[in-house]
C-alpha cells in the first residue's frame, strides 16, 4: 500500500514538473515535438541528401544546385563568391530567409572553395552566387579582375557578416 | 555492419575504462564500473586519432580501430598479469554481485527520462549535426580527414576569416572521425554513449544519498535544463566538458573525505595510503585524487579553460591534507601515531598537488599549445585576444552582474536552465535559516558552484571573445549538475528523504514522527555502497546519517532489515 502511495506521489510530481509554467511550454514544443518528428522520420526513406536538405534548409540547397552547375561546367578550381549577408539584410531585406553560407560550411557541404568580399584570396574568385528578389539565385562566371573589383568595389559598404 | 563496429567500440571503451579503474585500483559498484568505464573509453577514444595525427601516422579504419584496441589492451596489462593467480575472475569478479531491482515508484520517472532519452539519440543517429561551430570547425575537419586521411587536411586553406572554430579541441574531431569510419555519416552516435552513461550515473549517485522518488524528481528537473537537453543530441565540446568536469569533482570529493564520511559508492580503494593526510577510512587516498585529476584532465582537453577552475581545486586538497595530517606546523601525528614534520607534510601536499594537475597540465598542453603551435599550418594568437585594460575592474563585476541578471535569473534563465536554479536557491535559503549550518558535502558542492561562478566571469574579463550570451553561458553547463549534487546534499531534502524512507519501511506513526526531525535515531540507517550501516555523516549531525532510505544496489532490503530489527528490540 505504501508503495502504492509513493508510486502515485511519484505520478505527481512527475505530471507537476510537466505542467509547470514554462517546462509544459518547452517539453511540448521540444522533446513532444521530436517525438513527432521521429514518427515520420522512422519511415522516411529519403537518403543522405534529402535528410541533410531538410535539416539544412535553403542554404544547403543553394549550395547544392552551384556545385552541380560548376560540375556541369567542369570548372576544376572553381572559387565562388558569396555577397555579403549584410547586403541581403540591409538592401534586399531578406537576410531572416536566406543568407550566403561562410566559407567553411560551404567546403563542408559542397567540397569547394567559397570567398567572402573581404577574403584574403578573393582574387581567386572566379563564380558569383547572386541573390535577388525577381530572378532568384543565379551563378554567374566572373570573366575579368576588372570585373571582379567591380563587383567588390559594389559591396564596400556592406561588411561580411555572419 | 555500423552496428557491429558500433558494438565493437563499446567493447573498445569499456575495456579501456576498466584498464584505467583498474591502473587506479578503484573498485565501484558495476552500475558504476560499466558507466565510468564507458565515459573514460569515450576520453581514451577522443585521444587516438589525435594521437595518431601527432605522429604522423594515416587515419584509416584499419589503423583508428587497431590503435583502439591495442590500448584497451595496453591499459589492462594489469589485470592481464594478475589472471595468471586469479584467472578470468579479474575481468568478471567487479560485476560478481549484480543486483537490479526496480522499485514501482521509480517507474514514473524511468518512463519520462525514457522517452526523453530515446529522442534524443534517435536524434543523435538520424539528423546531421547542425550548430555553426561544429560544422565551420570540427565537423568539416572531420568530414576530410577521412576522405584524406589526416587532420592537417584541405580544410586548411579555405578562407577561415570568419571563424576560430579550426583551433577548437581535437577532442570532437577524433570522435567523429572513429563514427564516420565506422559507417555512421553523421558520427555523433557517441554523445548518445556520453549523455546515456551520466544519466545512468547521476541517478546512481542521487540515490546513494536519497529516496528514489526524491532522486528521481532531481533527475528529471536535470533533464528538464532545456538548453543542456539541447546539447545531448548536438555535438559540441560542452555537455562532454560538463560530465568529466562534474564526475572528477565527485571523485575528488571521494579522494579527500571517503565513503565513511559521504556516503559514496565506492566500495573498495586501493591508493597508496601513508602519510599524505588524506583520509584512511575507506576511498580517500592519493589515488582517488589523482583519478579526479585524470577526469579533469579530460574535461581540459575537451574545453581548455577548464584548467583554470581545476587550480581552484587544489586549495580543497592542501587544506584537507593540512587538517589531515595535523592542523598545523611543527611536529604532527598521522593517524597511525607516526611523527612528521611540517616539512614533510608541505612536501606530500606538493606531490599530491602535482599529480592532480598534470593531467590537466597535459590536457591543456597537448591540443593547445603543442597541436595548434607545431602542427596546424594556421596559428591562433591567443595573446592578443586578451583584455589590455586588466587594471579597469569595473568590467569584471558589470560581467558578473551580467550573468547573474541575465543567465542565472530572469526569463531568459528559465528558457536556459528551466527552474532548477531558483529550486536550488529556495532550498540553499531555507537550509540557511531553518538548520544554518552546511554539512561537509554540501559545503564543498558549494565552493565548486562559487568556484565556477568566479571563474567565469574572471575569464570573461580577461578574455573578451569569452562573451556573455554564447561562450559564458555553455560554461554554465558545468555548474548545474552541481546545484544536483549540492541539492542532494541540502539538509532539508535529506530529512524529508529519511522521513519518507522511515514511513516507508516502518509504518508507525511514532518511527514517521521520529524520521521527520531527522535525528536518524528511528529512520532506517543509510547503507551505502561499502555495506556499512549508518556511515554516511554528511548530515552534519552526530548521529544523522546523510542519504535517504535506500542507497541502491539492495540498500533497501538492509535497510528494511535493519528497521525491523530495531522494532523488534523496542518490543522487547
Amino acid at each position: 500500500m505504501k508503495v502504492f502511495l509513493l508510486t502515485l506521489i511519484s505520478c505527481g510530481l512527475v505530471l507537476i514538473v510537466l505542467n509547470a509554467g514554462y517546462y509544459r511550454e518547452w517539453f511540448n514544443a521540444k522533446p513532444s515535438q521530436y517525438w513527432s518528428d521521429f514518427l515520420k522520420e522512422k519511415d522516411d526513406t529519403g537518403d543522405e541528401v534529402a535528410v541533410k536538405k531538410t535539416r539544412y534548409g535553403i542554404v544547403y540547397t543553394i549550395s547544392m544546385r552551384v556545385k552541380e552547375v560548376v560540375e556541369k561546367k567542369k570548372m576544376p578550381h572553381a572559387v565562388i563568391l558569396f555577397e555579403p549577408n549584410s547586403y541581403y539584410r540591409d538592401s534586399l531585406k531578406i537576410y531572416g530567409n536566406i543568407r550566403a553560407p561562410e566559407p567553411a560550411v560551404f567546403y563542408y557541404y559542397t567540397g569547394l572553395e567559397g570567398v567572402w568580399t573581404n577574403s584574403p584570396d578573393v582574387r581567386k574568385a572566379n563564380f558569383i552566387v547572386r541573390i535577388t528578389k525577381n530572378k532568384g539565385v543565379t551563378l554567374d562566371e566572373i570573366k575579368s579582375p576588372q570585373q571582379l573589383q567591380q563587383i567588390l568595389d559594389g559591396f564596400k559598404k556592406y561588411p561580411p557578416i555572419l | 555492419m555500423p552496428m557491429l563496429i558500433f558494438l565493437f567500440l563499446l567493447f573498445c571503451y569499456w575495456f579501456s575504462g576498466f584498464g584505467i579503474l583498474t591502473l587506479f585500483r578503484i573498485r565501484l559498484r558495476p552500475a558504476y564500473m560499466v558507466t565510468v568505464g564507458l565515459l573514460l573509453g569515450v576520453a581514451v577514444a577522443s585521444f587516438v586519432p589525435f594521437l595518431l595525427q601527432l605522429l604522423y601516422i594515416v587515419i584509416t579504419g584499419p589503423t583508428v580501430f587497431g590503435a583502439l584496441l591495442a590500448v584497451a589492451l595496453l591499459l589492462n596489462i594489469p589485470s592481464f598479469l594478475r589472471m595468471r593467480d586469479s584467472g578470468f575472475s579479474v575481468f568478471t569478479r567487479p560485476f560478481g554481485r549484480v543486483r537490479f531491482r526496480v522499485r514501482p515508484y521509480e517507474v514514473p520517472y524511468w518512463l519520462v527520462i525514457g522517452f526523453m532519452v530515446f529522442v534524443s539519440v534517435w536524434r543523435c543517429y538520424y539528423l546531421p549535426p547542425t550548430s555553426r561551430d561544429a560544422l565551420s570547425g570540427p565537423e568539416t575537419i572531420a568530414e576530410y580527414t577521412v576522405r584524406e586521411q589526416t587532420m592537417i587536411n584541405s580544410f586548411f586553406g579555405l578562407d577561415l576569416w570568419s571563424t576560430n572554430n579550426q583551433f577548437k579541441s581535437p577532442f570532437l574531431i577524433s570522435l567523429q572521425v572513429i563514427y564516420k569510419l565506422a559507417g555512421f555519416p553523421y558520427g555523433q552516435v557517441w554523445l548518445s554513449v556520453v549523455f546515456l552513461c551520466f544519466t545512468v550515473l547521476l541517478y546512481h549517485f542521487l540515490r546513494e544519498r536519497l529516496h528514489p522518488v526524491l532522486a528521481g524528481l532531481l533527475l528529471l528537473l536535470f533533464m528538464m535544463t532545456p538548453e543542456i537537453y539541447a546539447y545531448t543530441f548536438m555535438i559540441l565540446y560542452d555537455y562532454s566538458n560538463m560530465v568529466f568536469f562534474c564526475l572528477g569533482l565527485y571523485f575528488l570529493w571521494m579522494g579527500v573525505s571517503g565513503p565513511g564520511r559521504a556516503g559514496l559508492p565506492g566500495r573498495a580503494v586501493g591508493g597508496v595510503g601513508g602519510s599524505d593526510g588524506l583520509p584512511r577510512d575507506g576511498s580517500g587516498s592519493p589515488a582517488m585524487v589523482s583519478f579526479a585529476g585524470l577526469l579533469l584532465g579530460i574535461a581540459t582537453y575537451i574545453r581548455s579553460e577548464t584548467l583554470v577552475l581545476v587550480v581552484l581545486f587544489l586549495p580543497v586538497i592542501f587544506w584537507v591534507q593540512w587538517r589531515g595530517a595535523a592542523g598545523g606546523g611543527g611536529k604532527v601525528s598521522e593517524g597511525d601515531g607516526v611523527k612528521v614534520s611540517g616539512g614533510v607534510v608541505l612536501r606530500k601536499m606538493a606531490v599530491t598537488g602535482l599529480f592532480f594537475l598534470l593531467p590537466s597540465l597535459v590536457g591543456y598542453y597537448l591540443p593547445v599549445q603543442l597541436y595548434i603551435g607545431h602542427y596546424l599550418p594556421v596559428h591562433y594568437d591567443l595573446g592578443g585576444l586578451v583584455n589590455n585594460h586588466l587594471s579597469d575592474l569595473h568590467p569584471l563585476l558589470q560581467r558578473y552582474g551580467d550573468i547573474v541578471n541575465h543567465l542565472l535569473f530572469g526569463t531568459f534563465a528559465i528558457h536556459l536552465w528551466g527552474y532548477l536554479f531558483y529550486i536550488t536557491c529556495a532550498l540553499f535559503v531555507a537550509e540557511l535559516v531553518f538548520v544554518r549550518r552546511f554539512s561537509r558535502e554540501a559545503r564543498f558542492w558549494l565552493y565548486a558552484i562559487a568556484v565556477v561562478y568566479l571563474a567565469l566571469g574572471v575569464m570573461g574579463f580577461v578574455l573578451p571573445m569569452f562573451n556573455l550570451t554564447e561562450t559564458t553561458k555553455r560554461a554554465l553547463f558545468k555548474i548545474m549538475p552541481l546545484l544536483v549534487f549540492y541539492l542532494a546534499n541540502n539538509e532539508l531534502l535529506l530529512r524529508l528523504s529519511r522521513w519518507i524512507a522511515g514511513w516507508e519501511v516502518s509504518g508507525g506513526e511514532k518511527v514517521a514522527a521520529a524520521g521527520v526531525v531527522g535525528n536518524g535515531a528511528v529512520a532506517p540507517k543509510v547503507v551505502p555502497a561499502t555495506g556499512r550501516p549508518g556511515a554516511a555523516g554528511a548530515g552534519g549531525k552526530k548521529k544523522g546519517g546523510s542519504g535517504g532510505g535506500s542507497g541502491s544496489g539492495g540498500g533497501a532490503e538492509q535497510s528494511r532489515g535493519s528497521a525491523s530489527a530495531r522494532k523488534k528490540n523496542r518490543k522487547q
